[in-house]
């Protein structure tokens, strides 16, 4: 209690959660046979086994909890890039990218990865909670310092197999903090270009009978709406910086196939392994080449199930529910029938309802007009 | 060494209070939460990143030798494994990560000053001593340089200083134990930039050590070393894989001095077999003298 009456922030902190959670505990306590049926784990939030009214033995940072039920927050309130300097003193200050590393971290645990405690509302900042020494009443709890070395290295050294300082830390002295970074080593003070989705890649496999794989990566963010992370899942930056890549992070055979297998179904190796590059996707190889109607259209507005796409019906009706002769607007098609051939059956122009094939006028006139020349109404 | 023949049996009387006092403990093994007030240090080889500024920051506090930080950015010493020498109290060694060869675990050696402490039990001038906070300290005015302690730690721990002819040392870790009693933590701990270790009370770390490995299962292995391991340390171990992988060696739970000890005082137990053998030599005398006795009566 000596750190919390010092510190107001703290007590700021700390003291509505306290609140709260004893009122919640006194309106709507739990009885151990409650307690077990929730999914929550009790160590979660308690650090002794049987929590009571008289010693709840919290945690002060619950943090899986907080981050499940409040972190819903968004890369785009993130702060762009930050200058971590108030701990310097025999080291310069850190040039830190947050939004990069906040875009990336979708790919992983989201904010969580490093804001493990977040009242809901607001994501504080690190210094909020880990102050200037390690809290000596709470050893779970590292310094600033501590928690900053700890948070950024875990990842950082795994990929870049050093731990010197000057790769994070820039020097101390005014010029290099105002100056421009051109040190290409300094992969801190650069910032991170763009990160572009590929267009296709080509991958090769062992498979003997099938070496090339050819994946359209754009075409499946196109059609499926897909965000990085609905593929891309538990990755981090080692996965593309680190050119010593170590064994556990390759995937398994099983993995990698299960990455496609799991929209696509097919134990059929030849739909995607062949000797040279696939084409791309080509809806006429279907047997249903897309009209000028269909071709901007989204997968989804025809084939809603999105992930899977089975063959459809190809009559209109088979989407278009609803549509006859009445409710037909047939001007969308760029010709307005006149008052006669408006009145006039479908099937009496388009035989056989087959409207991908050119109108008949012959079923009516002798004259062996053409539609073209001698359209039914007017042309939009 | 000013030790007149009053003190000496002060010792001895110490000695032999102490050592009944002992057999009051004896088979407490494994109590040693009788430990958890004193203070200890938990190294997390998950957390440690080898970068060694902790033997910069021993060195510095203990004034062993003044380098540069950066001189502890050389990674080659790593090739080998290194142990603490006299003008190193602690150094960073290597130990392998599955999958993952070119990140290593790393690990801190150093003093480990157990809750029985072996090189304390095996001094025979009392230069070594378990302080009731924690620290196994070393006094070279006390020392006479038999090395006992080097032969008796199961750590491997004390270096002597072989290069100094007129005034060798024994050279240890001694948990920077001037500072720890003004309420400050020792000087590989404050330098370290990760709080890969972290300073505490014992029972404080060992909760802290098993929380850690309760909610990251896949981190660490579920053993807390120095927690039972001669009887308990201060200074104490978490890591991802098994001990017997690193170099760590592999000890019982049993306290170091209590198999030599026992073995020695045994011998004095109740200061029975020494008046046995007075009384065994009292009698031989006796029965020595009277057949004299008889003799001389005889001659005279």
């Amino acid at each position: 209690m000596k750190i919390i009456s010092k510190n107001p922030a703290i007590v700021g902190l700390f003291l509505p959660l306290i609140l709260a959670v004893g009122f919640v505990s006194g309106v709507s306590r739990l009885s151990a046979d409650e307690a077990k049926k929730t999914t929550l784990d009790c160590g979660e939030c308690h650090t002794c086994e049987n929590p009571s009214a008289e010693n709840l033995c919290l945690k002060p940072c619950p943090s899986l909890f907080m981050l499940q039920e409040h972190a819903k927050h968004t890369v785009t309130e993130a702060p762009d890039s930050m200058l971590l300097k108030i701990l310097v003193n025999e080291y310069g200050p850190v040039r830190f990218n947050h939004k990069l590393h906040a875009r990336m971290s979708d790919m992983d645990k989201g904010c969580a990865e490093c804001h493990h405690y977040s009242p809901e509302g607001r994501i504080p900042p690190c210094g909020e909670c880990h102050g200037g020494e390690a809290n000596p009443a709470n050893l779970r709890q590292p310094s600033l310092k501590g928690a900053y070395h700890r948070q950024c290295l875990s990842c950082h050294r795994e990929w870049s197999h050093s731990t010197a300082c000057a790769v994070c830390h820039i020097p101390l002295g005014a010029e290099s903090l105002t100056g421009n970074v051109k040190d290409p080593t300094d992969i801190i003070g650069i910032p991170h270009p763009l990160i572009t989705e590929p267009v296709k890649r080509v991958y090769y496999t062992p498979y003997d009978r099938g070496p090339m794989v050819t994946f359209y990566h754009k075409e499946h963010i196109d059609l499926f709406g897909l965000r990085c992370v609905d593929c891309h899942q538990k990755e981090n930056c080692v996965f593309c910086h680190d050119l010593q890549k170590p064994a556990r992070l390759k995937k398994s055979q099983e993995e990698v196939h299960a990455i496609c297998s799991g929209c696509h179904g097919t134990h059929k190796c030849s739909k995607c392994h062949d000797k040279k590059e696939k084409p791309a996707f080509s809806h006429a190889d279907t047997g249903w080449p897309l009209s000028r109607f269909h071709r901007g259209a989204d997968c989804r507005a025809c084939h809603p199930t999105g992930k899977r796409i089975s063959k459809l019906n190809k009559e209109c009706i088979g989407c278009h529910a609803g549509w006859n002769q009445e409710t037909f607007a047939h001007a969308v098609v760029g010709l307005q029938l006149d008052e006669i051939h408006i009145e006039i059956e479908c099937a009496d122009c388009h035989v056989d309802r087959k409207f991908e094939n050119k109108p008949v006028c012959s079923g009516c006139h002798d004259d062996g007009r053409d539609p073209r020349k001698n359209p039914p109404g007017k042309k939009i | 060494m000013g030790l007149d023949r009053r003190d000496f049996f002060k010792i001895v009387t110490a000695g032999s209070a102490s050592m009944l006092a002992g057999e009051v403990k004896a088979g407490a093994n494994g109590g040693n939460h009788r430990f958890s007030d004193n203070f200890g240090v938990l190294v997390d080889t998950a957390i440690c990143i080898g970068c060694r500024k902790c033997e910069w920051g021993c060195e510095q506090a203990n004034s062993l030798a003044f380098r540069d930080k950066s001189e502890y950015e050389d990674k080659s010493v790593f090739e080998n494994q290194r142990r603490p020498v006299p003008d190193k109290y602690t150094v960073v060694n290597t130990f392998e990560k599955p999958l993952d060869p070119a990140n290593p675990y790393y690990l801190k050696v150093q003093c480990m000053h157990c809750n029985h402490p072996a090189c304390v039990s095996a001094c025979i001038v009392g230069a070594l001593e378990k302080k009731t906070e924690g620290p196994v300290t070393y006094d070279p005015w006390k020392c006479m340089g038999c090395r006992y302690c080097m032969v008796a730690c199961p750590f491997q721990v004390p270096a002597y200083e072989y290069a100094e002819p007129l005034t060798p040392q024994v050279r240890k870790c001694g948990f920077c134990y001037d500072k720890l009693k003004d309420g400050k933590k020792p000087g590989c701990v404050e330098a370290c930039p990760n709080e890969a270790l972290t300073f505490g009370k014992r029972g404080d770390l060992l909760e802290l050590a098993h929380n850690r490995i309760i909610q990251n299962p896949e981190k660490y292995v579920s053993h807390v070393y120095g927690e039972y391991e001669a009887g308990g340390t201060s200074w104490m171990y978490l890591a991802g894989v098994e001990f017997e992988k690193t170099e760590l060696p592999v000890i019982g739970s049993e306290p170091i001095p209590e198999i030599t000890e026992s073995i020695q005082h045994g011998i004095f137990k109740a200061f029975v077999p020494p008046l046995a053998l007075y009384g065994l030599l009292a009698l031989a005398m006796h029965t020595f003298r009277e057949k004299q006795a008889e003799k001389g009566d005889n001659h005279e």
